[in-house]
């Protein structure tokens, strides 16, 4: 699967802790802190990009690796807060 | 003598049912550790001298602590190396120590980058099994393959135990090297403060390799408590919900995680009533978070505790009952340390004037592994000279006012900005680099580079980030990249940091 808002976040993720824009550097089922894509400090700064960027406020219990620990995870966690928006 | 490594031997004896390190599924047991202690000890028998260093890349889970002590109990030096680092700085920090043979997590990201870089150098590379579920003890055990029972040898106080990295330059690293009679002395006073007995329940998501981390461990198993591991602060959510459904009575964390616990979680809403006591060390905390956190655990007694890993851990630390009257300071001595103000000239200060924290005691390194002139700026005459700024009051509690060192703090972490600066040089298009801290929320501190990049030469934020990735720690990434033109200079020529941030 790959649409806007997955381009989006992979991206995001890309450019922030990767620093490449090569999109096979990252699967989009990886696990982000398995991989040490990132540490806890990167996942406050992902919230914080979902929260300002993406318009979806992560309420405290929703900060789970179910919600956020993947790229699709991410993208799944988002479309799901946007429609039930 | 006793060290960490009978003490776990004697909890075995006691009561070998009870549980000693949690981690994932897997829980094992004091006779599992102690049994897997023993097998790593005959693995290395034939493989290792007394005093040789045998370096350890391995996360925490019981599978470190068995091959940590386990080396220890075969009368070799452990040396355990920070996960998070890149292949190139750990392969330096195996050199430098001369370690010969590396017990390794076969799957860490940097395995086969490091055996690359170790190539044609004459060091071994042991893969071991790291399974988190309840089969974990019986595959690590089979990773060492089998060998003879080895006759059991009894370890000196005075002899190296294990070689602790911290920041260092990449030219210099700095391995502090502590006694097995530092690490037993330590570990007991602190479990004896804390009142750690077999019943308690610990929490640690810090590094092993990290002398806070290394402290709860040593603590916990010497008191034959049990220690919960958890990987990583990502989801504070989750450790709280832990805190509470697994019935944790202690819980060990640095500043930056009671910011996340406080700013990410209601505390108020868990049970929490278990929770008997709560540690903060690595960098000094704010007062106001320090009553917010009080505020959210009342049940739970807070130590404000400070240390080194050069005085293996613990320094001093403030009683619960005096954080009201003492609110800032890090507390008193802990009991057989000796501590003192000094001015320059290593004359002791009046109290409240500020000077440089000195001290001596059992839990004073034994120096600087290969730099004897480090070693001896340091330690002088058996007083280590900390290079922080402290001053005490008429009672005699201690107050940290800062460092003498341009060292950065992210985190709990300290990074050496010139390890920073070396990394950035070698980058092309960069003719000069200068690497300060920064002020940040949750970290206390963040790393900032500045650049003056050469002439006709544009180097861009991204690819000065992606250089550092592949030569640091993701920690030690500046999260701040600037160019100038020229960097701020004394007269003499030396470039003022404390101006760039």
């Amino acid at each position: 699967m790959s649409d806007a808002l997955t381009d989006q976040i992979r991206d995001f993720i890309l450019e922030n802790y990767l620093f490449t824009s090569d999109t096979s550097a990252i699967g989009l089922d990886d696990s982000l802190l398995g991989r040490g894509i990132v540490d806890s400090t990167g996942m406050l700064e992902i919230i914080f990009f979902i929260e300002e960027q993406l318009g979806v406020k992560v309420k405290d219990e929703e900060m789970i690796p179910d919600n956020l620990d993947g790229v699709n995870k991410i993208a799944n966690f988002v479309a799901t807060k946007r429609k039930a928006a | 003598m006793s060290t960490i490594v009978t003490a776990i031997e004697d909890a075995a004896r006691r009561n070998g049912d009870a549980p000693a390190l949690s981690w994932h599924k897997a829980t094992w047991s004091y006779a599992e550790l102690a049994g897997a202690i023993n097998r790593v000890g005959d693995a290395l028998a034939t493989k290792v001298n007394a005093g040789d260093r045998v370096a350890l890349l391995l996360r925490n889970s019981p599978q470190f602590a068995a091959a940590f002590y386990g080396v220890l109990s075969a009368g070799a030096v452990a040396v355990p190396l920070n996960v998070q680092e890149r292949a190139g700085v750990l392969a330096r920090q195996i050199e430098h120590c001369g370690a010969r043979l590396v017990l390794a997590d076969a799957t860490h990201v940097e395995f086969t980058a490091l055996r690359e870089a170790l190539d044609g150098k004459g060091v071994t590379l042991l893969p071991l099994e790291l399974v988190d579920a309840a089969s974990g003890c019986e595959a690590f055990c089979a990773s060492l393959g089998e060998h003879p029972v080895r006759a059991a040898s009894s370890l000196d106080e005075g002899s190296l135990a294990c070689i602790i990295y911290t920041s260092g330059t990449t030219g210099r690293p700095k391995g502090v090297m502590l006694s097995h009679g530092n690490l037993a002395s330590n570990a007991r006073i602190i479990a004896g403060y804390l009142g750690i007995v077999p019943a308690d329940k610990v929490l640690c998501p810090l590094p092993f390799h990290f002398s806070y981390g290394m402290s709860v461990l040593n603590s916990n198993l010497a008191a034959g408590a049990h220690l919960v591991l958890e990987d990583n602060l990502a989801f504070p959510q989750v450790l709280v919900k832990r805190l509470q459904d697994e019935g944790i009575t202690g819980f060990a964390g640095v500043p930056a995680t009671f910011a996340l616990l406080l700013g990410r979680t209601q505390l108020a809403d868990f049970d929490l009533s278990g929770l008997r006591y709560v540690t903060q060390a690595g960098g000094a905390m704010p007062r106001p978070q320090i009553l917010a956190l009080r505020a959210a655990l009342p049940k739970a007694r807070l130590f404000i505790m400070y240390g080194q890993t050069e005085a293996t851990a613990r320094l001093t630390f403030l009683e619960p009952e005096d954080l009201d009257e003492k609110l800032g300071s890090v507390g008193l001595p802990l009991p057989g340390v000796d501590i003192e103000v000094r001015d320059p000239s290593g004359r002791v200060v009046p109290d409240d004037a500020v000077g440089e924290l000195c001290a001596r005691g059992p839990n004073v390194m034994m120096g600087y592994w290969d730099d004897a002139e480090l070693t001896a700026q340091v330690v002088r005459n058996g007083w280590l000279h900390t290079g922080d700024l402290a001053h005490r009051d008429g009672d005699g509690y201690l107050y940290i006012d800062g460092r003498e060192v341009e060292m950065i703090k992210v985190g709990a972490f300290r990074v050496s900005p010139q390890e920073i600066e070396e990394v950035l040089a070698t980058l092309p298009g960069v003719q000069e680099v200068a690497v300060t801290g920064m002020p940040d929320a949750l970290l206390g501190q963040a790393i900032k580079a500045v650049i003056v990049a050469r002439e006709g030469a544009t180097p861009d934020v991204m690819s000065v980030k992606a250089h550092c990735r592949a030569h640091l720690a993701q920690y030690k990434i500046p999260k701040v990249v600037e160019f100038a033109a020229e960097l701020p200079r004394t007269s003499s020529g030396k470039v003022q940091r404390y101006k760039l941030a």
